[in-house]
């Protein structure tokens, strides 16, 4: 295989810009992406609610200040605050080349791109198409990146860095037609992965893939991670499948309702009601339901979201999405009943540790999007900032990889190394005697996860969670993969899947130990006040001789002084 | 008598004069008096449509008005014919403004599209307006021991949105039909596939193709013939049949009826009376 | 499909999944597995394929992602239809079994097998690529991003609901032509070349529409609606084709090509005559070298059949069409006017 320049791992919004931007930097890079699955079908597609930006064109008097104060706000003042400048800068121009190169943005009558309220927002900001935002710009990245004649390696499941000394030398990955195992020689490597959240496996939105595979390579070639353990819990997933509603429906004028047919919101977020952050709204709908406030059935408790007063035509044309997923899955029609709903597992704010550039702490390798932790989102993402970063960062991460390319020479991968991670998938796949199923393994991971490190958390939950993934992970070395055909070997890729979300979710759950705090999404029943004194800082972890090594970083400062942080 | 304004299919008038013909004769026996119209024009095809819009709709509000000026339900024997007229039906109820532009344009003819007749396939008034019972009380020559192939063609099917008559997945009016005169119907994957017509002059091959396809299996399930609502279909499967077998390589042959001939076969009509003989297939 | 929440009924009942199987590296041709397994109401295809994977047979091979009707990634035939898994409810799917308590699960029709339910897509990216399923933009490069064009709710209505499409391939798999012809251009490339082409952003719409009506482009379709029936987004994929066509006519011409022709002579001769002239449709469509090479042999068997189509002069027109003709052709100013107003605008 001829050495590329870059290896973008990871085919959504973040992946595809990066491509197109690096291809645009210098076209005579040899750059390729290569994806698990076709990139139109990345978890980009499923973003509902829309990408923020100050255009001004909804609030006259918007402005990216504004913006900034608002993500800094809602990450509960553990964004890097220059980070977020760059976010919230940039984000106007990127909507806008969106919105040139066909992205079909719905529009308001002077025909400009509309923009809608979200949840901690000052200014209504979010620019939409309906509630397929994700879908389109997703489509509209692929359409030009196949104009571009963008490399594609479709289909190809990453299975580890290359690693020689401080640097990395590129990627082993398995081409799943074939089941061959490939080295893919490259200068640099960009992972552009998604998220984690998936570890809570029934508890959250996520597609199955979202398995946090870029994360865990990354990690296992001691790259640290950081913030783990801020996992954003979405308040409004469907009751039966974890699949999300988007807040554009509460942006819509959606209420949220217990069981006592009460807006308790309004005990919660006084001014902003549905419409306030989401680990507010999570926690909110949480206690609701753990004081009783609930309603009950055999798939668990919830609480209404009531669309009923929208009226058919505004549910039609707005969010017609929602409307065929709650006849799908819950078999309930939003125009006549309300949603049954409660907190899902949703996004991941941790991720790799990079800078503002891309950069991870190992020459040649970089993340952006959902995968990388800037950090943009601290402790808690506001909704319609992770479609801007996934483009804003996956771009400038394929930027400075396409500057940066030239001054690493490209190393090669030996024969040797292909054979090592042959073996070592081998190896799993038969044990002897007693084996454990992947399946049983993986629902137990998702109730661990959700019960001792869900929403709210306390050591001594924290503590046995901790537990749990170490005897899962014990148990995992018994997994028997069945299927043993080399073609599209599925179970194959679904136990490799597994044991990423298994290594990952110790950096969570020991993350969240650690964290003696309450701060935005991470919420400790024995430590509920924010402790700046102690922990206004980043964790990291890094896999050191096996185990898991805690660090910090500092919070970048700036403009924005800690605040309290009511809505 | 139940009485109902005939639509006159181009193809009716030129290929495939035998559906006409047959309907003449046994329209009576079954309580039914289809009246002509003469003054109607042709539909259009599915092509009228993307040629000009404002002409379809024109033209064929026309044809429905003129049904409407009698008092009478609009009948048709084309399944083509059937889908256009519905189409534009359609978007003359939807389209207020369409209406009344078509409208102040009719008034030359001293005619008004209202919407208040129904645009209905001959098939769908033996079935819902005779009625079953009805058919069978007056079979003289039931079909029995005759396997027959029910080929339902896409345009009485397709777009449900607009013809709504049939599950397209799983059509029963016209296997019904079959054996409410005594004959037995085949399982026929083909039943609701396309016969391949309206690209024979721009994509022969392709067609020819799609035609063999469905001939192939009533073929192989040893059916007797395959019968179809629609002339165009017919004209397919029994004029090209030769065509679409040799380019497949099938050495076979198999009869092709039109609804019309054998709802007349099984009330005792002779195959000469019905305009049989015309057909390209024996 | 609706319920109230709280009354949900919990049946239960045995169901036999009837799987189609094919490994090309053991397999020399492909087979059906029989999985029965206990459904309960309410749980949908892709869920139960997942049971069997999990519990049964994990070497049951199937593309699956969002599991939410998003990604498209699930497209398979179930009871011989294409649709998405993660969408199809297993009790709605037993009230169309061929055999009672039997589903019966196929990968898409018209791609190529990889495995089990897995097609290759890659032919359909390869067309999305050969009609150019992209805006080219005619912003200037140095201009990209500094602000937004502006866009009417008239001309985003004309491509919103194609932007609905997920590429489930459900369309391609119903798709009665691409049936008889891998090359056709297949109806969800259609589709997103139609979004391309009414999308005044784009700069190449004459390009991409002279690559449409070449062979194997718009002018195949046979109208039989499938894909539209089938598309799990329920866009109307017809009408985008049928306008396709009408571009072509309006800014290529009548004559262009055989489809435009064909299409063209159907309202020549419905003003003329009020009825088809179906003799010379064949000659008009593709010219008299074709129709003597393509058509005399069957010619002479529908002479004998006294089945021809009458000759021009011979065709009866429509009665009282005069008037018609009259009325025909006020149309005709009105749309010359419409055309007038759009192109001021």
């Amino acid at each position: 295989m001829k050495p590329f320049d870059i290896v973008i791992v990871g085919g959504g919004g973040a992946g595809l810009y990066a491509a197109m931007e690096a291809m645009k930097t210098n076209p005579a890079l040899n750059i390729a992406v290569l994806s698990k699955v076709y990139p139109n079908r990345s978890h980009t597609s499923a973003a509902q609610g829309g990408a923020n930006a100050a255009l001004g064109n909804k609030a006259k008097d918007d402005t990216v200040e504004m913006h900034i104060f608002d993500t800094i706000k809602g990450s509960d003042y553990l964004a890097d605050q220059d980070a977020v400048e760059v976010l919230c800068s940039e984000a106007p121009k990127i909507i806008r080349e969106l919105e040139n190169i066909g992205t079909p943005w719905s529009r308001m009558e002077d025909n400009t791109i509309a923009q809608r309220p979200f949840g901690g927002a000052g200014r209504p900001r979010c620019c939409y198409c309906a509630d397929k935002t994700g879908h389109t710009i997703l489509q509209t990245l692929y359409e030009q990146c196949l104009r571009k004649g963008v490399i594609f390696f479709n289909e190809y499941f990453a299975l580890n860095l290359s690693v020689i000394g401080s640097r990395s030398r590129g990627l082993i990955a398995m081409n799943m037609k074939s089941g061959k195992v490939e080295a893919f020689p490259a200068k640099t490597v960009i992972f552009a992965t998604g998220g984690y959240a998936k570890m809570y496996w029934n508890r959250s939105s996520n597609a199955a893939g979202n398995t946090g595979d870029g994360q865990a390579i990354a990690y296992r070639a001691g790259i640290p991670m950081k913030d783990m353990e801020f996992v954003q819990f979405h308040p409004t997933g469907l009751r039966k499948s974890g699949l999300l509603v988007t807040e554009g429906a509460r942006g819509e004028g959606g209420f949220l309702i217990n069981k006592n047919g009460e807006r308790f919101m309004a005990r919660y977020a006084k001014e902003k009601m549905e419409l306030g952050p989401r680990d507010l709204v999570s926690r909110s709908i949480e206690t609701e339901i753990l004081e009783g406030r609930g309603f009950d059935s055999p798939a668990g408790k919830y609480i209404h979201l009531d669309l009923t007063h929208l009226g058919a035509d505004l549910i039609k044309s707005r969010l017609p999405q929602i409307r065929e997923m709650s006849l799908n899955f819950e078999g309930v029609d939003p125009i006549e009943e309300p949603i049954p709903v409660r907190p899902t597992a949703h996004y991941s704010m941790g991720g790799i540790d990079t800078d503002n550039f891309g950069r991870t702490i190992m020459d040649g390798v970089y993340a952006a999007g959902e995968c990388a932790c800037v950090s943009v989102h601290g402790a808690n993402r506001l909704g319609g900032n992770s479609l801007l970063d996934i483009l804003v960062f996956g771009r400038i991460a394929g930027h400075t990889a396409a500057e940066e390319a030239g001054k690493f020479e490209s190393g090669t991968i030996s024969e040797a190394e292909l054979k090592e991670s042959v073996d070592q998938l081998r190896s799993s796949m038969q044990p002897s005697g007693h084996y454990e199923r992947y399946g049983a393994l993986r629902e137990e991971l998702g109730q661990t996860l959700a019960v001792n490190v869900g929403i709210f958390r306390e050591s001594s939950l924290l503590k046995k969670g901790i537990q749990d993934i170490s005897e899962l992970k014990e148990r995992f070395k018994k997994v028997r993969v069945f299927d043993s055909s080399d073609v599209f070997n599925t179970n194959l890729m679904q136990v490799l899947e597994l044991k990423n979300m298994l290594d990952l979710s110790e950096t969570v759950a020991i993350g969240a130990l650690a964290r003696e705090e309450s701060r935005g999404s991470h919420t400790r029943i024995d430590f509920p006040v924010r402790d700046d004194e102690k922990w206004h800082k980043h964790t990291l972890a890094t896999l050191i001789d096996g185990k898991v090594a805690p660090g910090e970083k500092p919070v970048t400062m700036g403009r924005y002084e800690l605040q309290e942080r009511t809505y | 008598m139940k009485r109902y304004a005939y639509y006159m299919s181009c193809i009716n008038e030129s290929m495939t004069k035998e559906v006409d013909r047959s309907i003449d004769y046994w329209q009576k026996d079954l309580g039914l008096e289809f009246v002509k119209l003469h003054e109607g024009t042709c539909c259009g095809g599915s092509n009228l449509d993307y040629v000009s819009p404002k002409h379809f709709a024109l033209v064929n509000a026309r044809n429905i008005a003129l049904a409407e000026k009698m008092g009478l339900d609009l009948i048709v024997s084309c399944n083509t014919c059937l889908m256009t007229i519905r189409t534009a039906k359609k978007k003359l109820d939807e389209t207020p403004a369409l209406k009344k532009e078509v409208n102040d344009i009719l008034k030359r003819e001293g005619l008004e599209y209202r919407g208040t007749s129904e645009v209905r396939h001959l098939l769908w008034v033996l079935v819902d307006d005779v009625g079953l019972d009805a058919i069978k009380a007056k079979v003289t020559v039931p079909l029995k021991n005759y396997r027959i192939a029910p080929f339902y063609g896409c345009h009485i099917l397709r777009p449900s949105t607009v013809l709504g008559r049939d599950n397209p997945l799983a059509p029963s009016s016209l296997d019904q039909l079959i054996e409410a005169l005594g004959g037995q119907t085949i399982p026929f994957e083909h039943k609701n596939r396309c016969c391949g017509f309206h690209t024979l002059l721009v994509a022969e091959e392709e067609s020819l193709n799609v035609a063999a396809e469905a001939l192939d299996e009533a073929i192989k399930a040893k059916a007797d013939f395959i019968v179809t609502p629609c002339p165009l279909c017919h004209t397919v499967l029994d004029g090209y049949q030769a065509k679409a077998l040799k380019q497949a390589h099938i050495e076979s042959s198999i009869p092709v009826f039109h609804i019309s001939e054998m709802v007349g076969l099984a009330l005792g009509y002779s195959a000469k009376q019905l305009g049989i003989k015309r057909h390209i297939v024996s | 499909m609706t319920g109230t929440i709280d009354q949900h009924q919990e049946g239960k009942r045995d169901v036999t999944f009837r799987v189609f199987r094919f490994n090309p590296q053991v397999d020399s041709k492909p087979y059906f597995d029989d999985y029965t397994i206990s459904a309960e109401r309410g749980i949908t295809v892709l869920r139960a394929l997942n049971y069997i994977k999990e519990h049964v047979d994990a070497t049951l091979s199937f593309r699956a992602f969002c599991q939410a009707g998003i990604c498209g990634s699930c497209g398979m035939r179930v009871n011989g239809i294409s649709k998405l898994a993660c969408t199809s409810q297993v009790w709605d799917e037993l009230d169309k079994c061929r055999e009672p308590g039997i589903i019966k699960v196929e990968p898409l029709r018209s791609l190529p097998m990889i495995k089990d339910l897995i097609v290759d897509m890659d032919p359909l990216v390869d067309k999305m690529t050969h009609y150019s399923n992209w805006i080219e933009t005619t912003m200037p490069l140095a201009e990209i991003g500094k602000k937004e064009f502006l866009i009417s709710e008239e001309e985003f209505h004309k491509y919103d609901k194609a932007t609905d499409c997920i590429l489930c391939a459900s369309c391609v798999s119903e798709c009665s032509i691409l049936r008889a012809n891998k090359e056709y251009i297949s109806p969800a490339v259609l589709l997103k070349s139609y979004r391309m082409n009414v999308d005044s952003r784009d700069a190449i719409h004459d390009v991409r529409l002279s690559e449409l009506v070449k062979d194997h482009g718009v002018w195949d379709c046979t109208h039989c609606y499938r894909c539209q029936e089938s598309c799990v987004k329920s866009i109307p994929i017809m009408e985008a084709i049928h306008a396709i066509r009408e571009d072509a006519l309006e800014s290529r011409g009548p004559k262009d090509t055989s489809g435009a022709k064909h299409a063209e002579a159907f309202m020549e001769d419905i003003e003329k005559k009020g009825k088809l002239v179906e003799a010379t449709l064949p000659i008009r469509t593709n010219g008299m070298v074709w129709t003597l090479r393509n058509l005399l042999p069957m010619a002479m068997k529908m002479i004998v059949k006294r089945r021809t189509p009458p000759p021009p002069p011979l065709v009866k027109s429509a009665k009282g069409i005069k008037i018609f003709r009259s009325m025909f052709r006020e149309m005709t100013e009105h749309v010359k006017q419409d055309h007038q107003k759009s192109h001021k605008k």
